[in-house]
């Protein structure tokens, strides 16, 4: 399964989208998009990603920017990865 | 299906005992919660995988750690080491309940005090793990960024943790989440780890996630690799289901429950 289709599954369940994630693509906007994503839903995302992808996150790696789309965030999970 | 406390060395625990139902009397489970808001998350998959070891002629006692759900003390007087002395003081209650086979039963960072309590305990006890934290100090570290959430959004979280952390070495309290964390319970959590306790130790892991997982992952095969290479077996199940101590809307796994009850019937092959 590739990066992208595992981020959504994340984001999916963390939030509780109920299957909403399915149609998000690259663009699909996330942050002040998608009301359920507040402080507390972004950190226990970076949790999850930790925890699936077995990345760690430093405290000053993620800001507003991160969350902005999709592909914003992929691409910030992608590059943990490729570390 | 009781409730009692048991008295500690300094207060009491809040403890539930579900007995085995039926004649027949397969083993008795001491069940060690996961860390602060983990722990009420997942308190429904707890209630029916207990029940159903219970339908299945498993015993399971589950204790409230001190200063956590309705234990006494409060959370700011737990250390990493007395809720080790919980566990092997749970043991030492169940053993004289039943003298059917012990295993002790974790769930996340509870995998942790898990194996430390197993250490300390002879003989070697049956592990039954669910998605176990390996490392203390990801446990703390994931802990500890819920401070900084209003401030991680603009990339300002870093000082926020480092303030938290310097407190904690400097011997103070910290507030994080509504949870007041003593020194003494965060520096026993970042030093722990999952490392295999006795040779000869069985541990059945189980795991669940969203999607479906066919092959180990790497740091799972690591960790296994570990503790067979300590003279321990090791068998690792993934199911399909929420991430329930961490989702924000309570959630259950059904398929864990099979799973579960698969994993301590099905003898381990030779």
């Amino acid at each position: 399964m590739d990066h992208m289709t595992q981020v959504l599954g994340i984001l999916d369940e963390v939030l509780g989208l109920n299957g909403r994630a399915a149609a998000y693509t690259k663009e699909s906007p996330l942050l002040g998009a998608v009301p359920e994503l507040d402080s507390m839903a972004v950190v226990s995302l970076i949790t999850a990603v930790e925890d699936r992808f077995g990345i760690v996150v430093g405290d000053d790696e993620i800001d507003a920017a991160t969350f902005g789309t999709v592909g914003s965030f992929v691409d910030f999970v992608e590059r943990k990865l490729s570390m | 299906m009781e409730a009692f406390f048991l008295p500690a060395a300094v207060g009491q625990r809040f403890c539930i005992y579900h007995a085995a139902s039926g004649p027949l009397a397969r083993g008795s489970l001491l069940y060690i919660h996961p860390f602060a808001e983990e722990m009420n998350k997942s308190r429904r998959m707890v209630a029916l995988q207990a029940r159903a070891f219970s339908n299945a002629g498993y015993a399971v006692l589950q204790i409230d750690l001190m200063g956590c759900g309705d234990s006494s003390g409060d959370f700011a007087d737990a250390t990493w080491e007395s809720w080790v002395q919980d566990v092997t003081l749970a043991c030492e209650w169940l053993r004289h309940r039943s003298s059917s086979p012990l295993w002790i039963w974790g769930l996340r960072s509870g995998c942790l005090i898990a194996v430390e309590a197993a250490r300390r305990l002879k003989p070697a006890l049956p592990l039954l793990f669910w998605q176990p934290s390996l490392d203390g100090s990801q446990v703390l570290r994931q802990f500890l960024r819920l401070k900084s959430a209003a401030e991680m959004l603009s990339g300002s979280a870093g000082g926020v943790v480092d303030s938290l952390r310097r407190d904690l070495v400097e011997g103070k309290n910290v507030e994080v989440a509504g949870y007041e964390l003593a020194p003494e319970l965060a520096s026993g959590l970042e030093r722990a780890t999952l490392a295999p306790p006795h040779p000869g130790t069985r541990l059945e892991w189980l795991e669940v996630s969203s999607r479906e997982v066919t092959d180990l992952p790497p740091v799972v095969a690591r960790a296994k690799l570990q503790w067979e290479q300590a003279g321990c077996s090791v068998r690792y199940v993934s199911v399909q289901g929420p991430a329930f101590w961490q989702t924000i809307e309570i959630e259950e796994a059904p398929d864990l429950i099979s799973a579960t009850l698969t994993a301590l019937l099905e003898p381990v092959e030779a």
